[in-house]
């Protein structure tokens, strides 16, 4: 756009006699309608206080979806997408193929921008009320935007063919599996088969690099003309509200008082951030590279961690926290039902008051669902539900809960070691999380309850009666009772009042 | 109002006038973001074409691409990943027996250890490794681990002569005369730290405990007599200063007294009115 | 379409049908051509029924009481599949003969379990879901125990009927 400074002249008619470079932009403009048809409207005046730095977010995230198809194309001409070439394609392109690794960086880091921009721009938006009266079109058309956004997301964590890929096609697999009645048909659908194979990423492929993109191209093509069309959203002011009888009367006598061309004035900020962007993106490819691929999608190679990329990490979370009973009701109908509350916005909310300053409603609204998806992504990051499958053999018993020790308590730090409650359980700040830690175990049970407890498990913990003989449970529980502060004393047996209140006895 | 109207409207002549130095109005401030923004995408490229030549922070080393597990092959990693756990961290100070033991070293043979990887030993806490018997480990792996741990903890050779028998196998159930011997070798040479009874001394614990018993062969126990637990401060078979080693045949009979404390099976723990339920008070 | 435009009167009929009849052959060739790629998109559908017996090796690979990894090759692979061919599942030899064969798949999110010996447990690495030997649901988000082949043993080799991912719509 930049380069075009100097032509912004033709529209205006040439003066003067033309020149060889003038004669051929007259002949090509009697052509192309170029100064008749759209320069007016890219001319076409906006609000001047929309000219702003808040402005800027969704062409950002244009640009990084034209990067993303630049990219993207490069990637395409290496990459093999077959499930038995895609790794080691990568693995090419990663170590083998000079500067792939960095079109692979800037093609992974320029999703997570898009996402990211996109989503302020979705904020945005929804603070300046950008999405009411009469952008309710422009809304939806951005609602299916930001979920063809995340299917490009999804489907390009599984270009990225590794293990993760691999069972993160099998966590969606058995979402699909979970719809009543046609499950099986859309886990067959979604596979292109019975079980995931080639043409799971043939599918996968497809939808990557022509249908969603494809879809993209039409609805951002939509989305442009409605803001030619509409018109960009003025600074919202507390008191201005919005009703169907007047809005379009106050605005484009708004725009006639105090507007400017789109271009070049209105696009100013935006392309200083544009380059902003993409000098971050170069930054966060040239320093943190790209991500993966991991362990190759053998399936047979079972001890593998499978985590979702960053911006799937908070649905991830939601089901490992979801109780058993509504799981699969809200995983298949809450996402459904919280999009359409989202298309329908305007729809219920499309007139009164722009500004976020007098809506309190909205920052409500907003920071519950960012306070909720970040505590889930740092949730997932974290993961604390799943076992950590080699503390077992990897994460030794911290030295004080050794030394000193019978022979009897030795053998019961040996059980938790050998007998994989480590993987659930830590001890000294390491081991898995899944339960709860051991250092202060003896201060919340007595001798008796932490028997019970081995012995029969509970919701969250499998019983180990079976698994265990006699001697081993009364080795284990010496260990145990021995984990507690040198300041605070072990759980007494309140042997009057029954075991029920006994936890109760600290 | 009306001018700035009228301004917008002659912008280009507007940003001519402004490059010629009209700063500190709109228009001058507008230039200045054209400026910016055309010197931030020269910049961007740049960054692109330099990000051509190699030796940048992001560029994946080839030496940390992931590898199947069947191909690690550094003895350090597969001891933190599959032995640190029971074993500790440096090979001592871990719940089960130290491996960071030059005496352990001289007196197993390498075949000994690869079996007791590779199967586990019945009736003790050390599992099978071998991927044949059910574990994680190839064969090339425990060889590797065998060779390599030797070689990192073997230390300064040691006199063949008179070392103990030891073998992975159980050990031959001693008679009631080994049994009777093996009380007199245990109050002579056991009982200043284990208690005359054997039920706790200066070290803590029994070692009659008829759980714990149940939960050790007498092949571990001659290991414990033998090797001792020198990280703990329970001297190996040759005792403290001073003192004469002990035979094998000493050992034998001590591992045949401490063996006939053995009870047919334990109860389970959760039976009320133990013996002694102070006991799990000690620290 | 201007020349249509411009001449008008007698033939108003004839220029009916001519649009008539090509919004029918429109009409009558997307049909023609959009069955079949319905059909070509479905036919993951049409090839789902097939389940085929799988041969897992010999019975003393398995020793009794003990539980270990097998894989075989999905019966229905392409050349182009890749390691991707290879299923896992676990061997579960009960004692005297009997067999218990369950898929890798949590049945939870479809993750990998890993079985431990020395607890005899399967652990998920995904959300934590835990499973006895007998493949019950021990604890954790799962919904139910592991998925389970049919198997058969015959002669001297152990057999499942598989080739299916399994969820909660379609087991194994």
């Amino acid at each position: 756009m930049a380069s075009n400074d100097d032509d912004t002249h033709v529209p205006g008619g040439a003066t003067g006699t033309p020149g060889r470079l003038g004669r051929l932009g007259a002949w090509l403009d009697a052509r192309l309608r170029f100064s008749e048809q759209i320069w007016p409207e890219l001319a076409h005046h906006v609000p001047r206080s929309s000219a702003s730095f808040w402005y800027v977010f969704g062409s950002a995230t244009l640009l990084c979806f034209v990067l993303q198809l630049v990219t993207g194309i490069c990637l395409s001409l290496v990459y093999s997408p077959s499930a038995a070439e895609a790794w080691a394609s990568l693995e090419w392109l990663t170590y083998r193929e000079p500067t792939g690794w960095f079109l692979r960086a800037l093609h992974y880091w320029g999703s997570n921008f898009m996402v990211a921009l996109m989503t302020i721009h979705v904020v945005q938006v929804f603070f300046f009320g950008a999405y009411k009266y009469p952008r309710e079109l422009t809304w939806v058309v951005g609602c299916f935007l930001f979920l063809l956004t995340l299917a490009m997301a999804f489907t390009g964590q599984v270009m990225r063919f590794d293990q993760d890929a691999y069972w993160g096609l099998g966590i969606g697999a058995a979402i699909a599996g979970r719809f009543p009645f046609v499950g099986a048909i859309v886990v067959d659908l979604m596979l292109g088969g019975p079980i995931i194979a080639a043409e799971t990423l043939s599918r996968f492929f497809t939808l990557h690099v022509f249908v969603v993109p494809a879809l993209l191209l039409a609805l951002v093509a939509l989305h442009l003309w409605l803001v030619l069309k509409v018109g960009i959203n003025e600074w919202p002011m507390p008191g201005r509200l919005v009703t169907r009888e007047r809005y379009l009367e106050e605005y484009h006598q708004l725009v006639a008082e105090d507007g400017e061309p789109f271009v070049p004035d209105g696009v100013q900020k935006d392309l200083v951030f544009s380059g902003l962007v993409m000098v971050a993106l170069v930054t966060c490819a040239a320093v943190l590279g790209p991500s993966g691929p991991n362990g190759e999608p053998d399936p047979t190679l079972i001890n593998t961690l499978p985590r979702p990329d960053f911006w799937f990490l908070p649905l991830f979370a939601a089901f490992a926290l979801l109780p058993a009973y509504m799981e699969t009701a809200l995983m298949l109908a809450a996402p459904p039902v919280l999009f359409l509350l989202a298309v329908a916005l305007p729809f219920y909310s499309g007139t009164g008051e722009k500004s976020w300053k007098v809506r309190p409603g909205a920052w409500i609204l907003v920071v519950t669902v960012f306070v909720t998806l970040g505590t889930l992504a740092w949730l997932g990051i974290r993961s604390p539900w799943s076992p950590q499958m080699d503390a077992w053999s990897a994460t030794p018993t911290p030295v004080e809960m050794v030394r000193g020790r019978t022979p009897l308590q030795l053998q019961g730090a040996l059980i938790v070691q050998s007998r994989q409650c480590r993987n659930c359980h830590a001890l000294g700040g390491a081991g898995g999380q899944r339960g709860p830690a051991l250092d202060d175990v003896a201060t919340r049970l007595t001798r008796d309850q932490l028997i019970r407890q081995v012995i029969q498990g509970d919701g969250d913990m499998p019983a180990y009666g079976k698994n265990l003989l006699p001697a081993e449970v009364d080795a284990l529980v010496a260990f145990l009772v021995t984990l507690h502060p040198a300041n605070e004393p072990p759980a007494r047996d309140a042997a009057t009042l029954g075991p029920g209140v006994a936890g109760a006895a600290r | 109002m009306k001018t700035e109207l009228l301004r917008a409207r002659s912008g280009r002549q507007r940003r001519r006038a402004a490059t010629r130095g009209a700063s500190g109005t709109p228009a001058g401030q507008r230039a200045r973001q054209w400026i910016a923004g055309i010197a931030g995408q020269v910049v961007a490229f740049a960054a692109l074409a330099l990000a051509a030549c190699t030796g940048l922070p992001g560029q994946p080393d080839p030496a940390a691409r992931p590898i199947r597990p069947a191909d690690v092959k550094d003895v350090n990693v597969l001891y933190a990943g599959n032995c640190a756990g029971c074993h500790g961290a440096e090979g001592k100070l871990g719940a089960a027996r130290p491996l960071a033991d030059g005496l352990y070293w001289h007196v197993v043979r390498d075949a000994d250890v690869r079996d007791v990887v590779t199967r586990g030993i019945e009736g003790t806490e050390m599992p099978a490794f071998a991927m044949s018997e059910g574990g994680a480990l190839t064969d090339t792996q425990i060889d590797l681990l065998v060779t390599g741990l030797r070689a990192r903890w073997q230390g300064t050779p040691l006199a063949n002569r008179g070392l103990p028998a030891w073998s992975v196998g159980s050990a031959p159930a001693g008679d009631l005369g080994a049994t009777q011997r093996g009380a007199a070798v245990f109050a002579a040479r056991c009982a200043l730290c284990h208690g005359a009874t054997g039920e706790g001394g200066l070290a803590p614990g029994s070692l009659v405990d008829p759980s714990y018993l149940a939960l050790v062969s007498d092949q571990a126990l001659r290991s414990a007599v033998i090797f001792g637990r020198t990280d703990l401060g329970m001297p190996d078979y040759r005792g403290g200063r001073g003192e004469t080693p002990l035979t094998n045949g000493e050992i034998s009979d001590v591992v045949a007294w401490l063996g006939s404390h053995r009870v047919a099976s334990p109860r389970w723990p959760a039976t009320p009115q133990r013996a002694n339920p102070a006991r799990e008070e000690k620290p | 379409m201007r020349e249509q435009t411009l001449t008008s009167g007698p033939d108003t009929t004839r220029r009916q049908f001519l649009t008539r009849l090509g919004v029918l052959l429109n009409v009558l060739g997307a049909t023609l051509i959009g069955i079949p790629i319905l059909g070509y998109l479905a036919a993951p559908l049409r090839r789902r029924a097939e389940q085929a017996w799988i041969p897992l090796g010999s019975v003393a690979g398995f020793p009794a009481g003990e539980t270990r990894l097998a894989q075989y090759e999905n019966p229905f692979r392409v050349p182009w599949d890749g390691v991707t061919a290879k299923i896992p599942c676990w061997v579960r030899h009960v004692e005297g003969g009997t067999f218990q064969v369950f898929a890798i798949n949590c049945a939870h999110l479809g993750c990998p379990v890993r079985w431990f010996q020395e607890s005899r447990l399967f652990l998920c690495p995904c959300h934590g879901g835990v499973y006895y030997e007998d493949g019950s649901r021990a604890s954790g988000p799962p919904p139910r125990g592991l998925f389970e082949y049919e198997v058969e043993v015959r002669g001297e080799a152990i057999w499942v009927r598989g080739g299916r991912l399994p969820t909660l719509s379609a087991d194994v």
